[in-house]
């Protein structure tokens, strides 16, 4: 018997019995639901994660931090004279800090193009003139970061006495819009921490608004600060820091490489002399690690359904196959061989697999359709979809949901071709 | 030419052991129609799947044109079956989804006959049985004698030479029972087409040129073997 005949005719038992066949199907249509949606919400995910390090940070770029010191039990001793400011280091930055030697000692690896050191300069307000004063953050604007504008833009970098500015404070400092801000004018006010508190002394930096970010589902860095060019972060952070204990001393440096190879040699190297080198790739792996635990979690759930309607399909092709005993030994008498009665079978299971499969598949796109403006709104990421359907991934779902059908289709299978026909044509 | 040489067959093993057949031995010649006699439990029916290759007994010789097939491979007997043999069964057997189309289909598709050579058999095969305008009704929607038809319109649909019938008349009234065994009859001397009928009815088995009585599994005699 030709196999276009045994599919046609797998199809039609089935259609004859479309309850049956339905509520199998969705069994396996919820396990396909559950594996597309997963699925697609890693591919989206990862997606996501790898537009927000990609835009970020730099391939050639590394962070570099002060290893922690070895694990010891119970509390340490007390150094004299002990490398870095243990005073100023947090729980997350427990490594210590870095100071110039450290600087220059990175600076001196083969490889390195150049090391900046991450100023976080304290400041007191922020303001223009006739305007209030609002407390502001203030980061050091990196080139390699992708930005987006609502005004203005880069040129790829900014002049020291040049700042870029997020809509929200172009809004608070009375700016009309933000157009209007580009070009004009701000005020930074800072205080000189080293000074006695009887008299202290502040000084206000001048800004010129080169442009406007805007907010972005992909920054996160440059969400809420404003950002000022390397020197300016320099000369601001010399001026508050100069003659405190931690002047000189960094949290982190960035290390810029010549190519994203050349950054992996220079990261082994920096291990190797007790720093802690971080790369875009491996923040990405940090963050991907998580999405894919999540979702292997879902796979499993998914996994777990489809299991669960695996003995659903073997059930009901049992029945079916009591039900049409007598059609199968009729079939038999007729010479259809074993092969091909287990054939019809079995191609009777790949055809619930392949209804549920797309039900299953065709409702998570459904509802991905649906969901993705409301998810992306929930965790305002803008026009960024989280989940994201590849055909591969749904072929994929659907092939693999055929060959567990057919798969557990076999046992039925199994009992129908071995049918007496004899047996089978006596009853009723 | 169906020649039956010394078939034995045992149901069961050792003292459970019955047997259903035991040194039969006849020949039929190409187109006759013969009946084959008995009471239920007789062998008859055993006769029959012995016959056709669906059961196997385990001693002697089925030799049909030459060749026996009870030496023969399961697959060959199958394919044998498929263009050789044809069945009319007592319940009709239809599939009562199926359109009558679909039904008479079955065993031109089990047979591996091309589709574009399929349409023309089954509509000639309905046509035959006074059918063709019930192509496309579902099998449930037929009375009984019409079910009946239908199967006699699959069991001719792929020019069979053997025509195997197990009391085909069984399930029908007077009437619509002779319009059945009018066809049967018709298409065995039309085509020449051997007719085996397995029944208990003693006009039916008039009709055929030759008559097998059998009892407790051994021939008791054979009538109109020239």
């Amino acid at each position: 018997m030709k196999f276009s005949d045994i599919t046609i005719r797998a199809g039609r038992s089935l259609k004859q019995a479309k309850a049956r066949t339905l509520l199998t199907s969705l069994a396996i249509g919820v396990g396909a639901f559950t594996i597309t949606l997963s699925l697609a919400a890693g591919v989206g995910g990862r997606a996501y994660t790898d537009q927000i390090v990609s835009s970020n940070t730099d391939v050639k770029e590394l962070s570099v931090t002060k290893a922690a010191p070895k694990q010891q039990t119970g509390p340490q001793k007390y150094v004299e004279n002990a490398t870095g400011v243990s005073s100023v280091s947090t729980a997350l930055f427990s490594g210590g800090l870095l100071n110039r030697t450290d600087i220059e000692k990175i600076q001196k690896i083969e490889g390195v193009v150049s090391v900046s050191p991450n100023y976080n300069p304290q400041t007191k307000y922020i303001t223009r003139s006739g305007q209030e004063k609002y407390i502001a953050s203030i980061s050091t604007f990196s080139p390699s970061v992708t930005l987006e504008y609502a005004a203005g833009s880069t040129n790829g970098d900014l002049a020291e006495n040049e700042i870029i500015l997020t809509s929200e404070y172009v809004e608070a400092l009375g700016f009309s819009s933000d157009q209007e801000a580009i070009g004009k004018t701000i005020e930074i006010a800072a205080d000189k921490l080293s000074a006695p508190i009887t008299a202290p002394e502040s000084k206000i930096f001048e800004y010129t608004v080169k442009a406007v970010s805007s907010k972005s589902g992909l920054a996160f860095r440059a969400q809420s600060s404003l950002l000022i060019s390397n020197t300016a972060a320099k000369s601001l952070y010399d001026y508050v820091s100069s003659g405190t204990r931690s002047y000189d001393s960094f949290v982190l440096a960035s290390v810029q490489t010549e190519s994203a190879a050349q950054a992996k040699i220079v990261k082994d190297k920096l291990t190797n002399e007790g720093y802690l080198a971080q790369s875009a790739e491996d923040i990405l792996g940090v963050v991907n690690t998580f999405i894919n635990v999540l979702q292997g979690i879902l796979l499993g759930f998914g996994a777990l359904a489809i299991l669960t309607s695996v003995f659903g399909i073997i059930n009901t092709q049992y029945i079916s196959v009591l039900e049409r005993t007598q059609q199968i030994g009729l079939m038999k008498a007729l010479g259809m061989g074993r092969r091909d009665v287990g054939r019809l079978f079995k191609l009777e299971a790949a055809w619930i697999g392949l209804l549920g499969g797309a039900i299953g598949s065709g409702l998570a796109i459904l509802s991905g359709i649906i969901g993705n403006p409301f998810i992306s709104k929930a965790l305002d990421i803008g026009d960024i979809n989280l989940i994201i359907f590849t055909p591969l991934n749904i072929i994929f779902v659907i092939v693999g949901l055929v060959t567990v059908s057919v798969v557990s289709g076999i046992l039925p299978a199994r009992k129908a071709a071995k049918l007496n026909p004899i047996e089978a044509l006596r009853t009723e | 030419m169906i020649e039956v040489k010394n078939v034995t067959k045992t149901y069961g093993k050792k003292e459970n052991a019955f047997v259903a057949l035991y040194d039969v031995n006849f020949t039929i010649p190409d187109g006759a129609s013969v009946a084959i006699l008995g009471k239920s439990g007789s062998g008859k029916s055993t006769l029959m799947h012995a016959m056709s290759g669906l059961d196997k007994p385990e001693k002697g010789q089925i030799v049909i044109n030459g060749k026996n097939i009870l030496t023969m491979k399961q697959k060959e007997i199958d394919k044998f079956r498929s263009s050789e043999m044809s069945f009319i069964f007592q319940s009709f057997c239809v599939q009562a989804n199926e359109s009558c189309y679909d039904n008479v289909s079955l065993p031109l598709e089990i047979a591996n006959v091309p589709l574009s050579r399929r349409k023309s058999k089954i509509e000639a095969a309905l046509k035959a049985v006074e059918l063709i305008d019930k192509k496309k009704s579902r099998a449930r929607d037929l009375s009984g004698g019409q079910k009946q038809r239908l199967a006699v319109a699959r069991a001719i649909v792929n020019s069979p030479t053997i025509l195997f019938a197990d009391e085909p008349t069984g399930n029908l009234d007077s009437v619509t029972g002779g319009v059945v065994e009018d066809l049967l009859f018709g298409y065995n001397k039309k085509n020449n087409v051997t007719l085996i009928i397995v029944t208990h009815d003693e006009d039916l088995a008039d009709r055929c040129d030759i008559q097998i009585h059998i009892k407790d599994g051994k021939i008791e005699s054979i009538v109109g073997i020239k």
